[in-house]
């Protein structure tokens, strides 16, 4: 298995175990660019690529009854400084399936990178995915990158999806997600964002449709404006007429630092059905000023104070 | 050597200007224990504040030297750094962070054993606290300890504990005595101790009485505690501790 060192570097800096992503037999899939650099599937787990001129189509399949137990490691880079690319991942868990899907997006040198990605993904009855999708952009504010997600969560299903980007700098973010929940159906949507610069600007709608009795959701995005970065953030949940005891909450945290730093949630509810109940609550504030004094009072510089005060808000 | 001085200090909030220190001496020598007792409201967390470089209160006049140096201009950190440490009366919670990595960023080369050593030594089983969250989960007196033991991986060489045995109870407060004993020996450090309890007498080397923002008194514990007890009106203990005395 050859994976760029670049990949492996971003990836373990992301919290990853690199040396599990090396372990031979996992399951794994490696994209530079619209290169595959590597594929694996496994038994019961079905991976397919079909190179585009700019990007690559990708279709993950998990058959009825499997359940894949290690990680599955989903790596799309760009190793240039300038680049574009684009991803269309379908994942379709069958039957009483599960699988963990790690991906990582990686664009180490960005000056001038371009990442879309257009991922549908369906979660046939009874199935369960674990989702989470860490980013690095490098370190020059130099990458746009545009995730789409349209999720289809069938009955009895269950969903953790995160998306998390808090190394480097982020340049443009716009992040759209939308999932339908059918009944006693489970969706949990986690977006830990840290902005740190004046050319970081991030906007994040997450859109979740209760439309099945007894479906249960939950929005969550920790965030932190630095120095001049912004973060937008809108996180609906509506509950239809067929919720009928559906749940739904949306919480947003998000600590502000610095001039010109800006950060705004916007939580929109609605509700069709009575013996439905959806809420929301959010909060943007600066940096609690006895933590940072019980930091420096440890020996912590101001800035080394806030950088450990906003890893554990944004977590 | 003495570990620190304080000469004149007078200190003011920022806020609203209000003058809550005045004219303030007094020295802490080498691997002592100073004690300082006053009621509420008459400056000691000020005291301890000022000391430590909390930029919401003042100096409008006066100095203070440690390690023979003047720290008065320096920020938090860099007297942190020098070797001075506060334990707040009201210690801050943390969502989010682990004891564990708590500890961690307070000891700048602290190893896993001595942050595992400090929980012992405050009495925390850090097997079942190294995981557990700085949030409001844990009980106050579990924080207080948790504080006592961020104050220890610093290795200081002076810690202001402000208070480490308010809220908590009587057998936990004597026990905390036994620590703060070992602590001395064990580092060599000395400290300046804020309370409110005079059983803390056995431990103190020299104590201090504030009283409506002067250091009215300074000595032996028990002249202090006999000052304290008159002018805070406790007469039959104060006549207690006088036939104690003769
Ligand atoms: N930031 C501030 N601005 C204005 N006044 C303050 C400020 N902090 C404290 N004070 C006032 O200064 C006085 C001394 O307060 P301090 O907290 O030092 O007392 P203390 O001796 O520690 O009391 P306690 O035993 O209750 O802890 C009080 O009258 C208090 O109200
Ligand atoms: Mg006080």
């Amino acid at each position: 298995m050859q994976i760029p060192n670049l990949f492996l570097k971003s990836a373990k800096k992301c919290g990853y175990d690199v040396k599990l992503m090396q372990t031979s037999g996992i399951s794994h899939l490696y994209i530079e660019s619209n290169k595959i650099l590597s594929l694996q599937g496994n038994p019961g787990l079905i991976i397919k690529t079909k190179r585009l001129s700019q990007g690559v189509a990708i279709k993950i399949l998990v058959k009825k009854n499997v359940k894949i137990k290690k990680p599955v490691f989903l790596c799309f880079g760009i190793l240039n400084p300038k680049g574009k690319q684009i991803i269309l991942p379908e994942i379709i868990l069958e039957k009483n399936s599960e699988l963990k899907i790690l991906a990582h997006c990686t664009f180490p040198q960005a000056t001038k990178v371009i990442h879309k990605m257009k991922a549908k993904i369906e979660l046939k009855k009874a199935s369960k995915l674990f989702y989470t999708e860490t980013h690095y952009h490098g370190e020059n504010f130099g990458a746009e990158v545009v995730p789409n997600f349209k999720i289809l969560l069938r009955q009895n299903t269950y969903l953790e999806n995160k998306f998390i980007l808090k190394q480097g700098s982020i340049g443009k973010l716009k992040i759209n997600l939308e999932a339908i929940l059918e009944k006693n159906s489970f969706a949990e949507i986690d977006s830990q964002i840290i902005g740190k610069g004046r050319e970081d600007d991030v906007s994040i709608f997450d859109k979740l449709l209760l439309e099945g009795e007894n479906s249960h959701s939950l929005i969550k995005l920790k965030g932190a404006a630095i120095n001049g970065g912004k973060i937008l953030f809108k996180g609906e949940t509506r509950a239809s007429k067929l919720a009928k005891n559906s749940r739904g909450h949306i919480d947003c945290q998000e600590i502000i630092i610095g001039k010109n730093s800006f950060a705004q949630s916007i939580p929109i509810i609605s509700v069709e059905n009575p013996e439905a109940r959806i809420t929301h609550e959010a909060s943007i504030g600066k940096v609690n000023q006895k933590q940072l004094e019980t930091l420096m009072a440890r020996g912590l510089s101001e800035k080394q104070a806030i950088s450990f005060i906003v890893r554990g808000v944004v977590k | 050597m003495k570990i620190l001085e304080v000469k004149n200090l007078s200190v003011e909030a920022r806020a609203d200007k209000k003058t809550i220190l005045k004219n303030i001496s007094f020295e802490i020598e080498e691997k002592s224990i100073f004690v300082l007792i006053g009621p509420n409201g008459s400056g000691k967390s000020t005291l301890a504040y000022t000391l430590i470089g909390i930029p919401r209160f003042k100096i409008t006049s006066g100095k203070i030297f440690f390690l023979g140096k003047e720290i008065s201009k320096l920020p938090i950190y860099k007297r942190a750094r020098m070797g001075l440490a506060l334990g707040f009366q009201e210690p801050a919670y943390f969502k989010g962070i682990s004891v564990e990595n708590f500890l961690k960023a307070c000891s700048k080369n602290s190893q896993q054993k001595e942050i595992e050593k400090a929980l012992d030594l405050v009495g925390l089983e850090p097997k079942k606290f190294l995981k557990r969250k700085m949030d409001q989960q844990l009980s106050s007196g579990e924080r207080k300890r948790i504080e006592l033991a961020s104050v220890i991986v610093m290795k200081p060489k002076l810690m202001i504990l402000d208070e480490p045995d308010s809220g908590l109870d009587i057998i936990i407060y004597k026990e905390l005595y036994d620590i703060l004993d070992n602590i001395r020996q064990a580092t060599n450090a000395s400290i300046l101790l804020i309370t409110h309890r005079e059983e803390i007498g056995f431990l103190a080397d020299q104590a201090g009485f504030l009283n409506k923002g002067e250091l009215v008194y300074k000595g032996k514990f028990d002249d202090v505690m006999i000052r304290y007890c008159q002018s805070v009106g406790r007469r039959k203990r104060c006549r207690k501790l006088k036939v104690k005395k003769t």
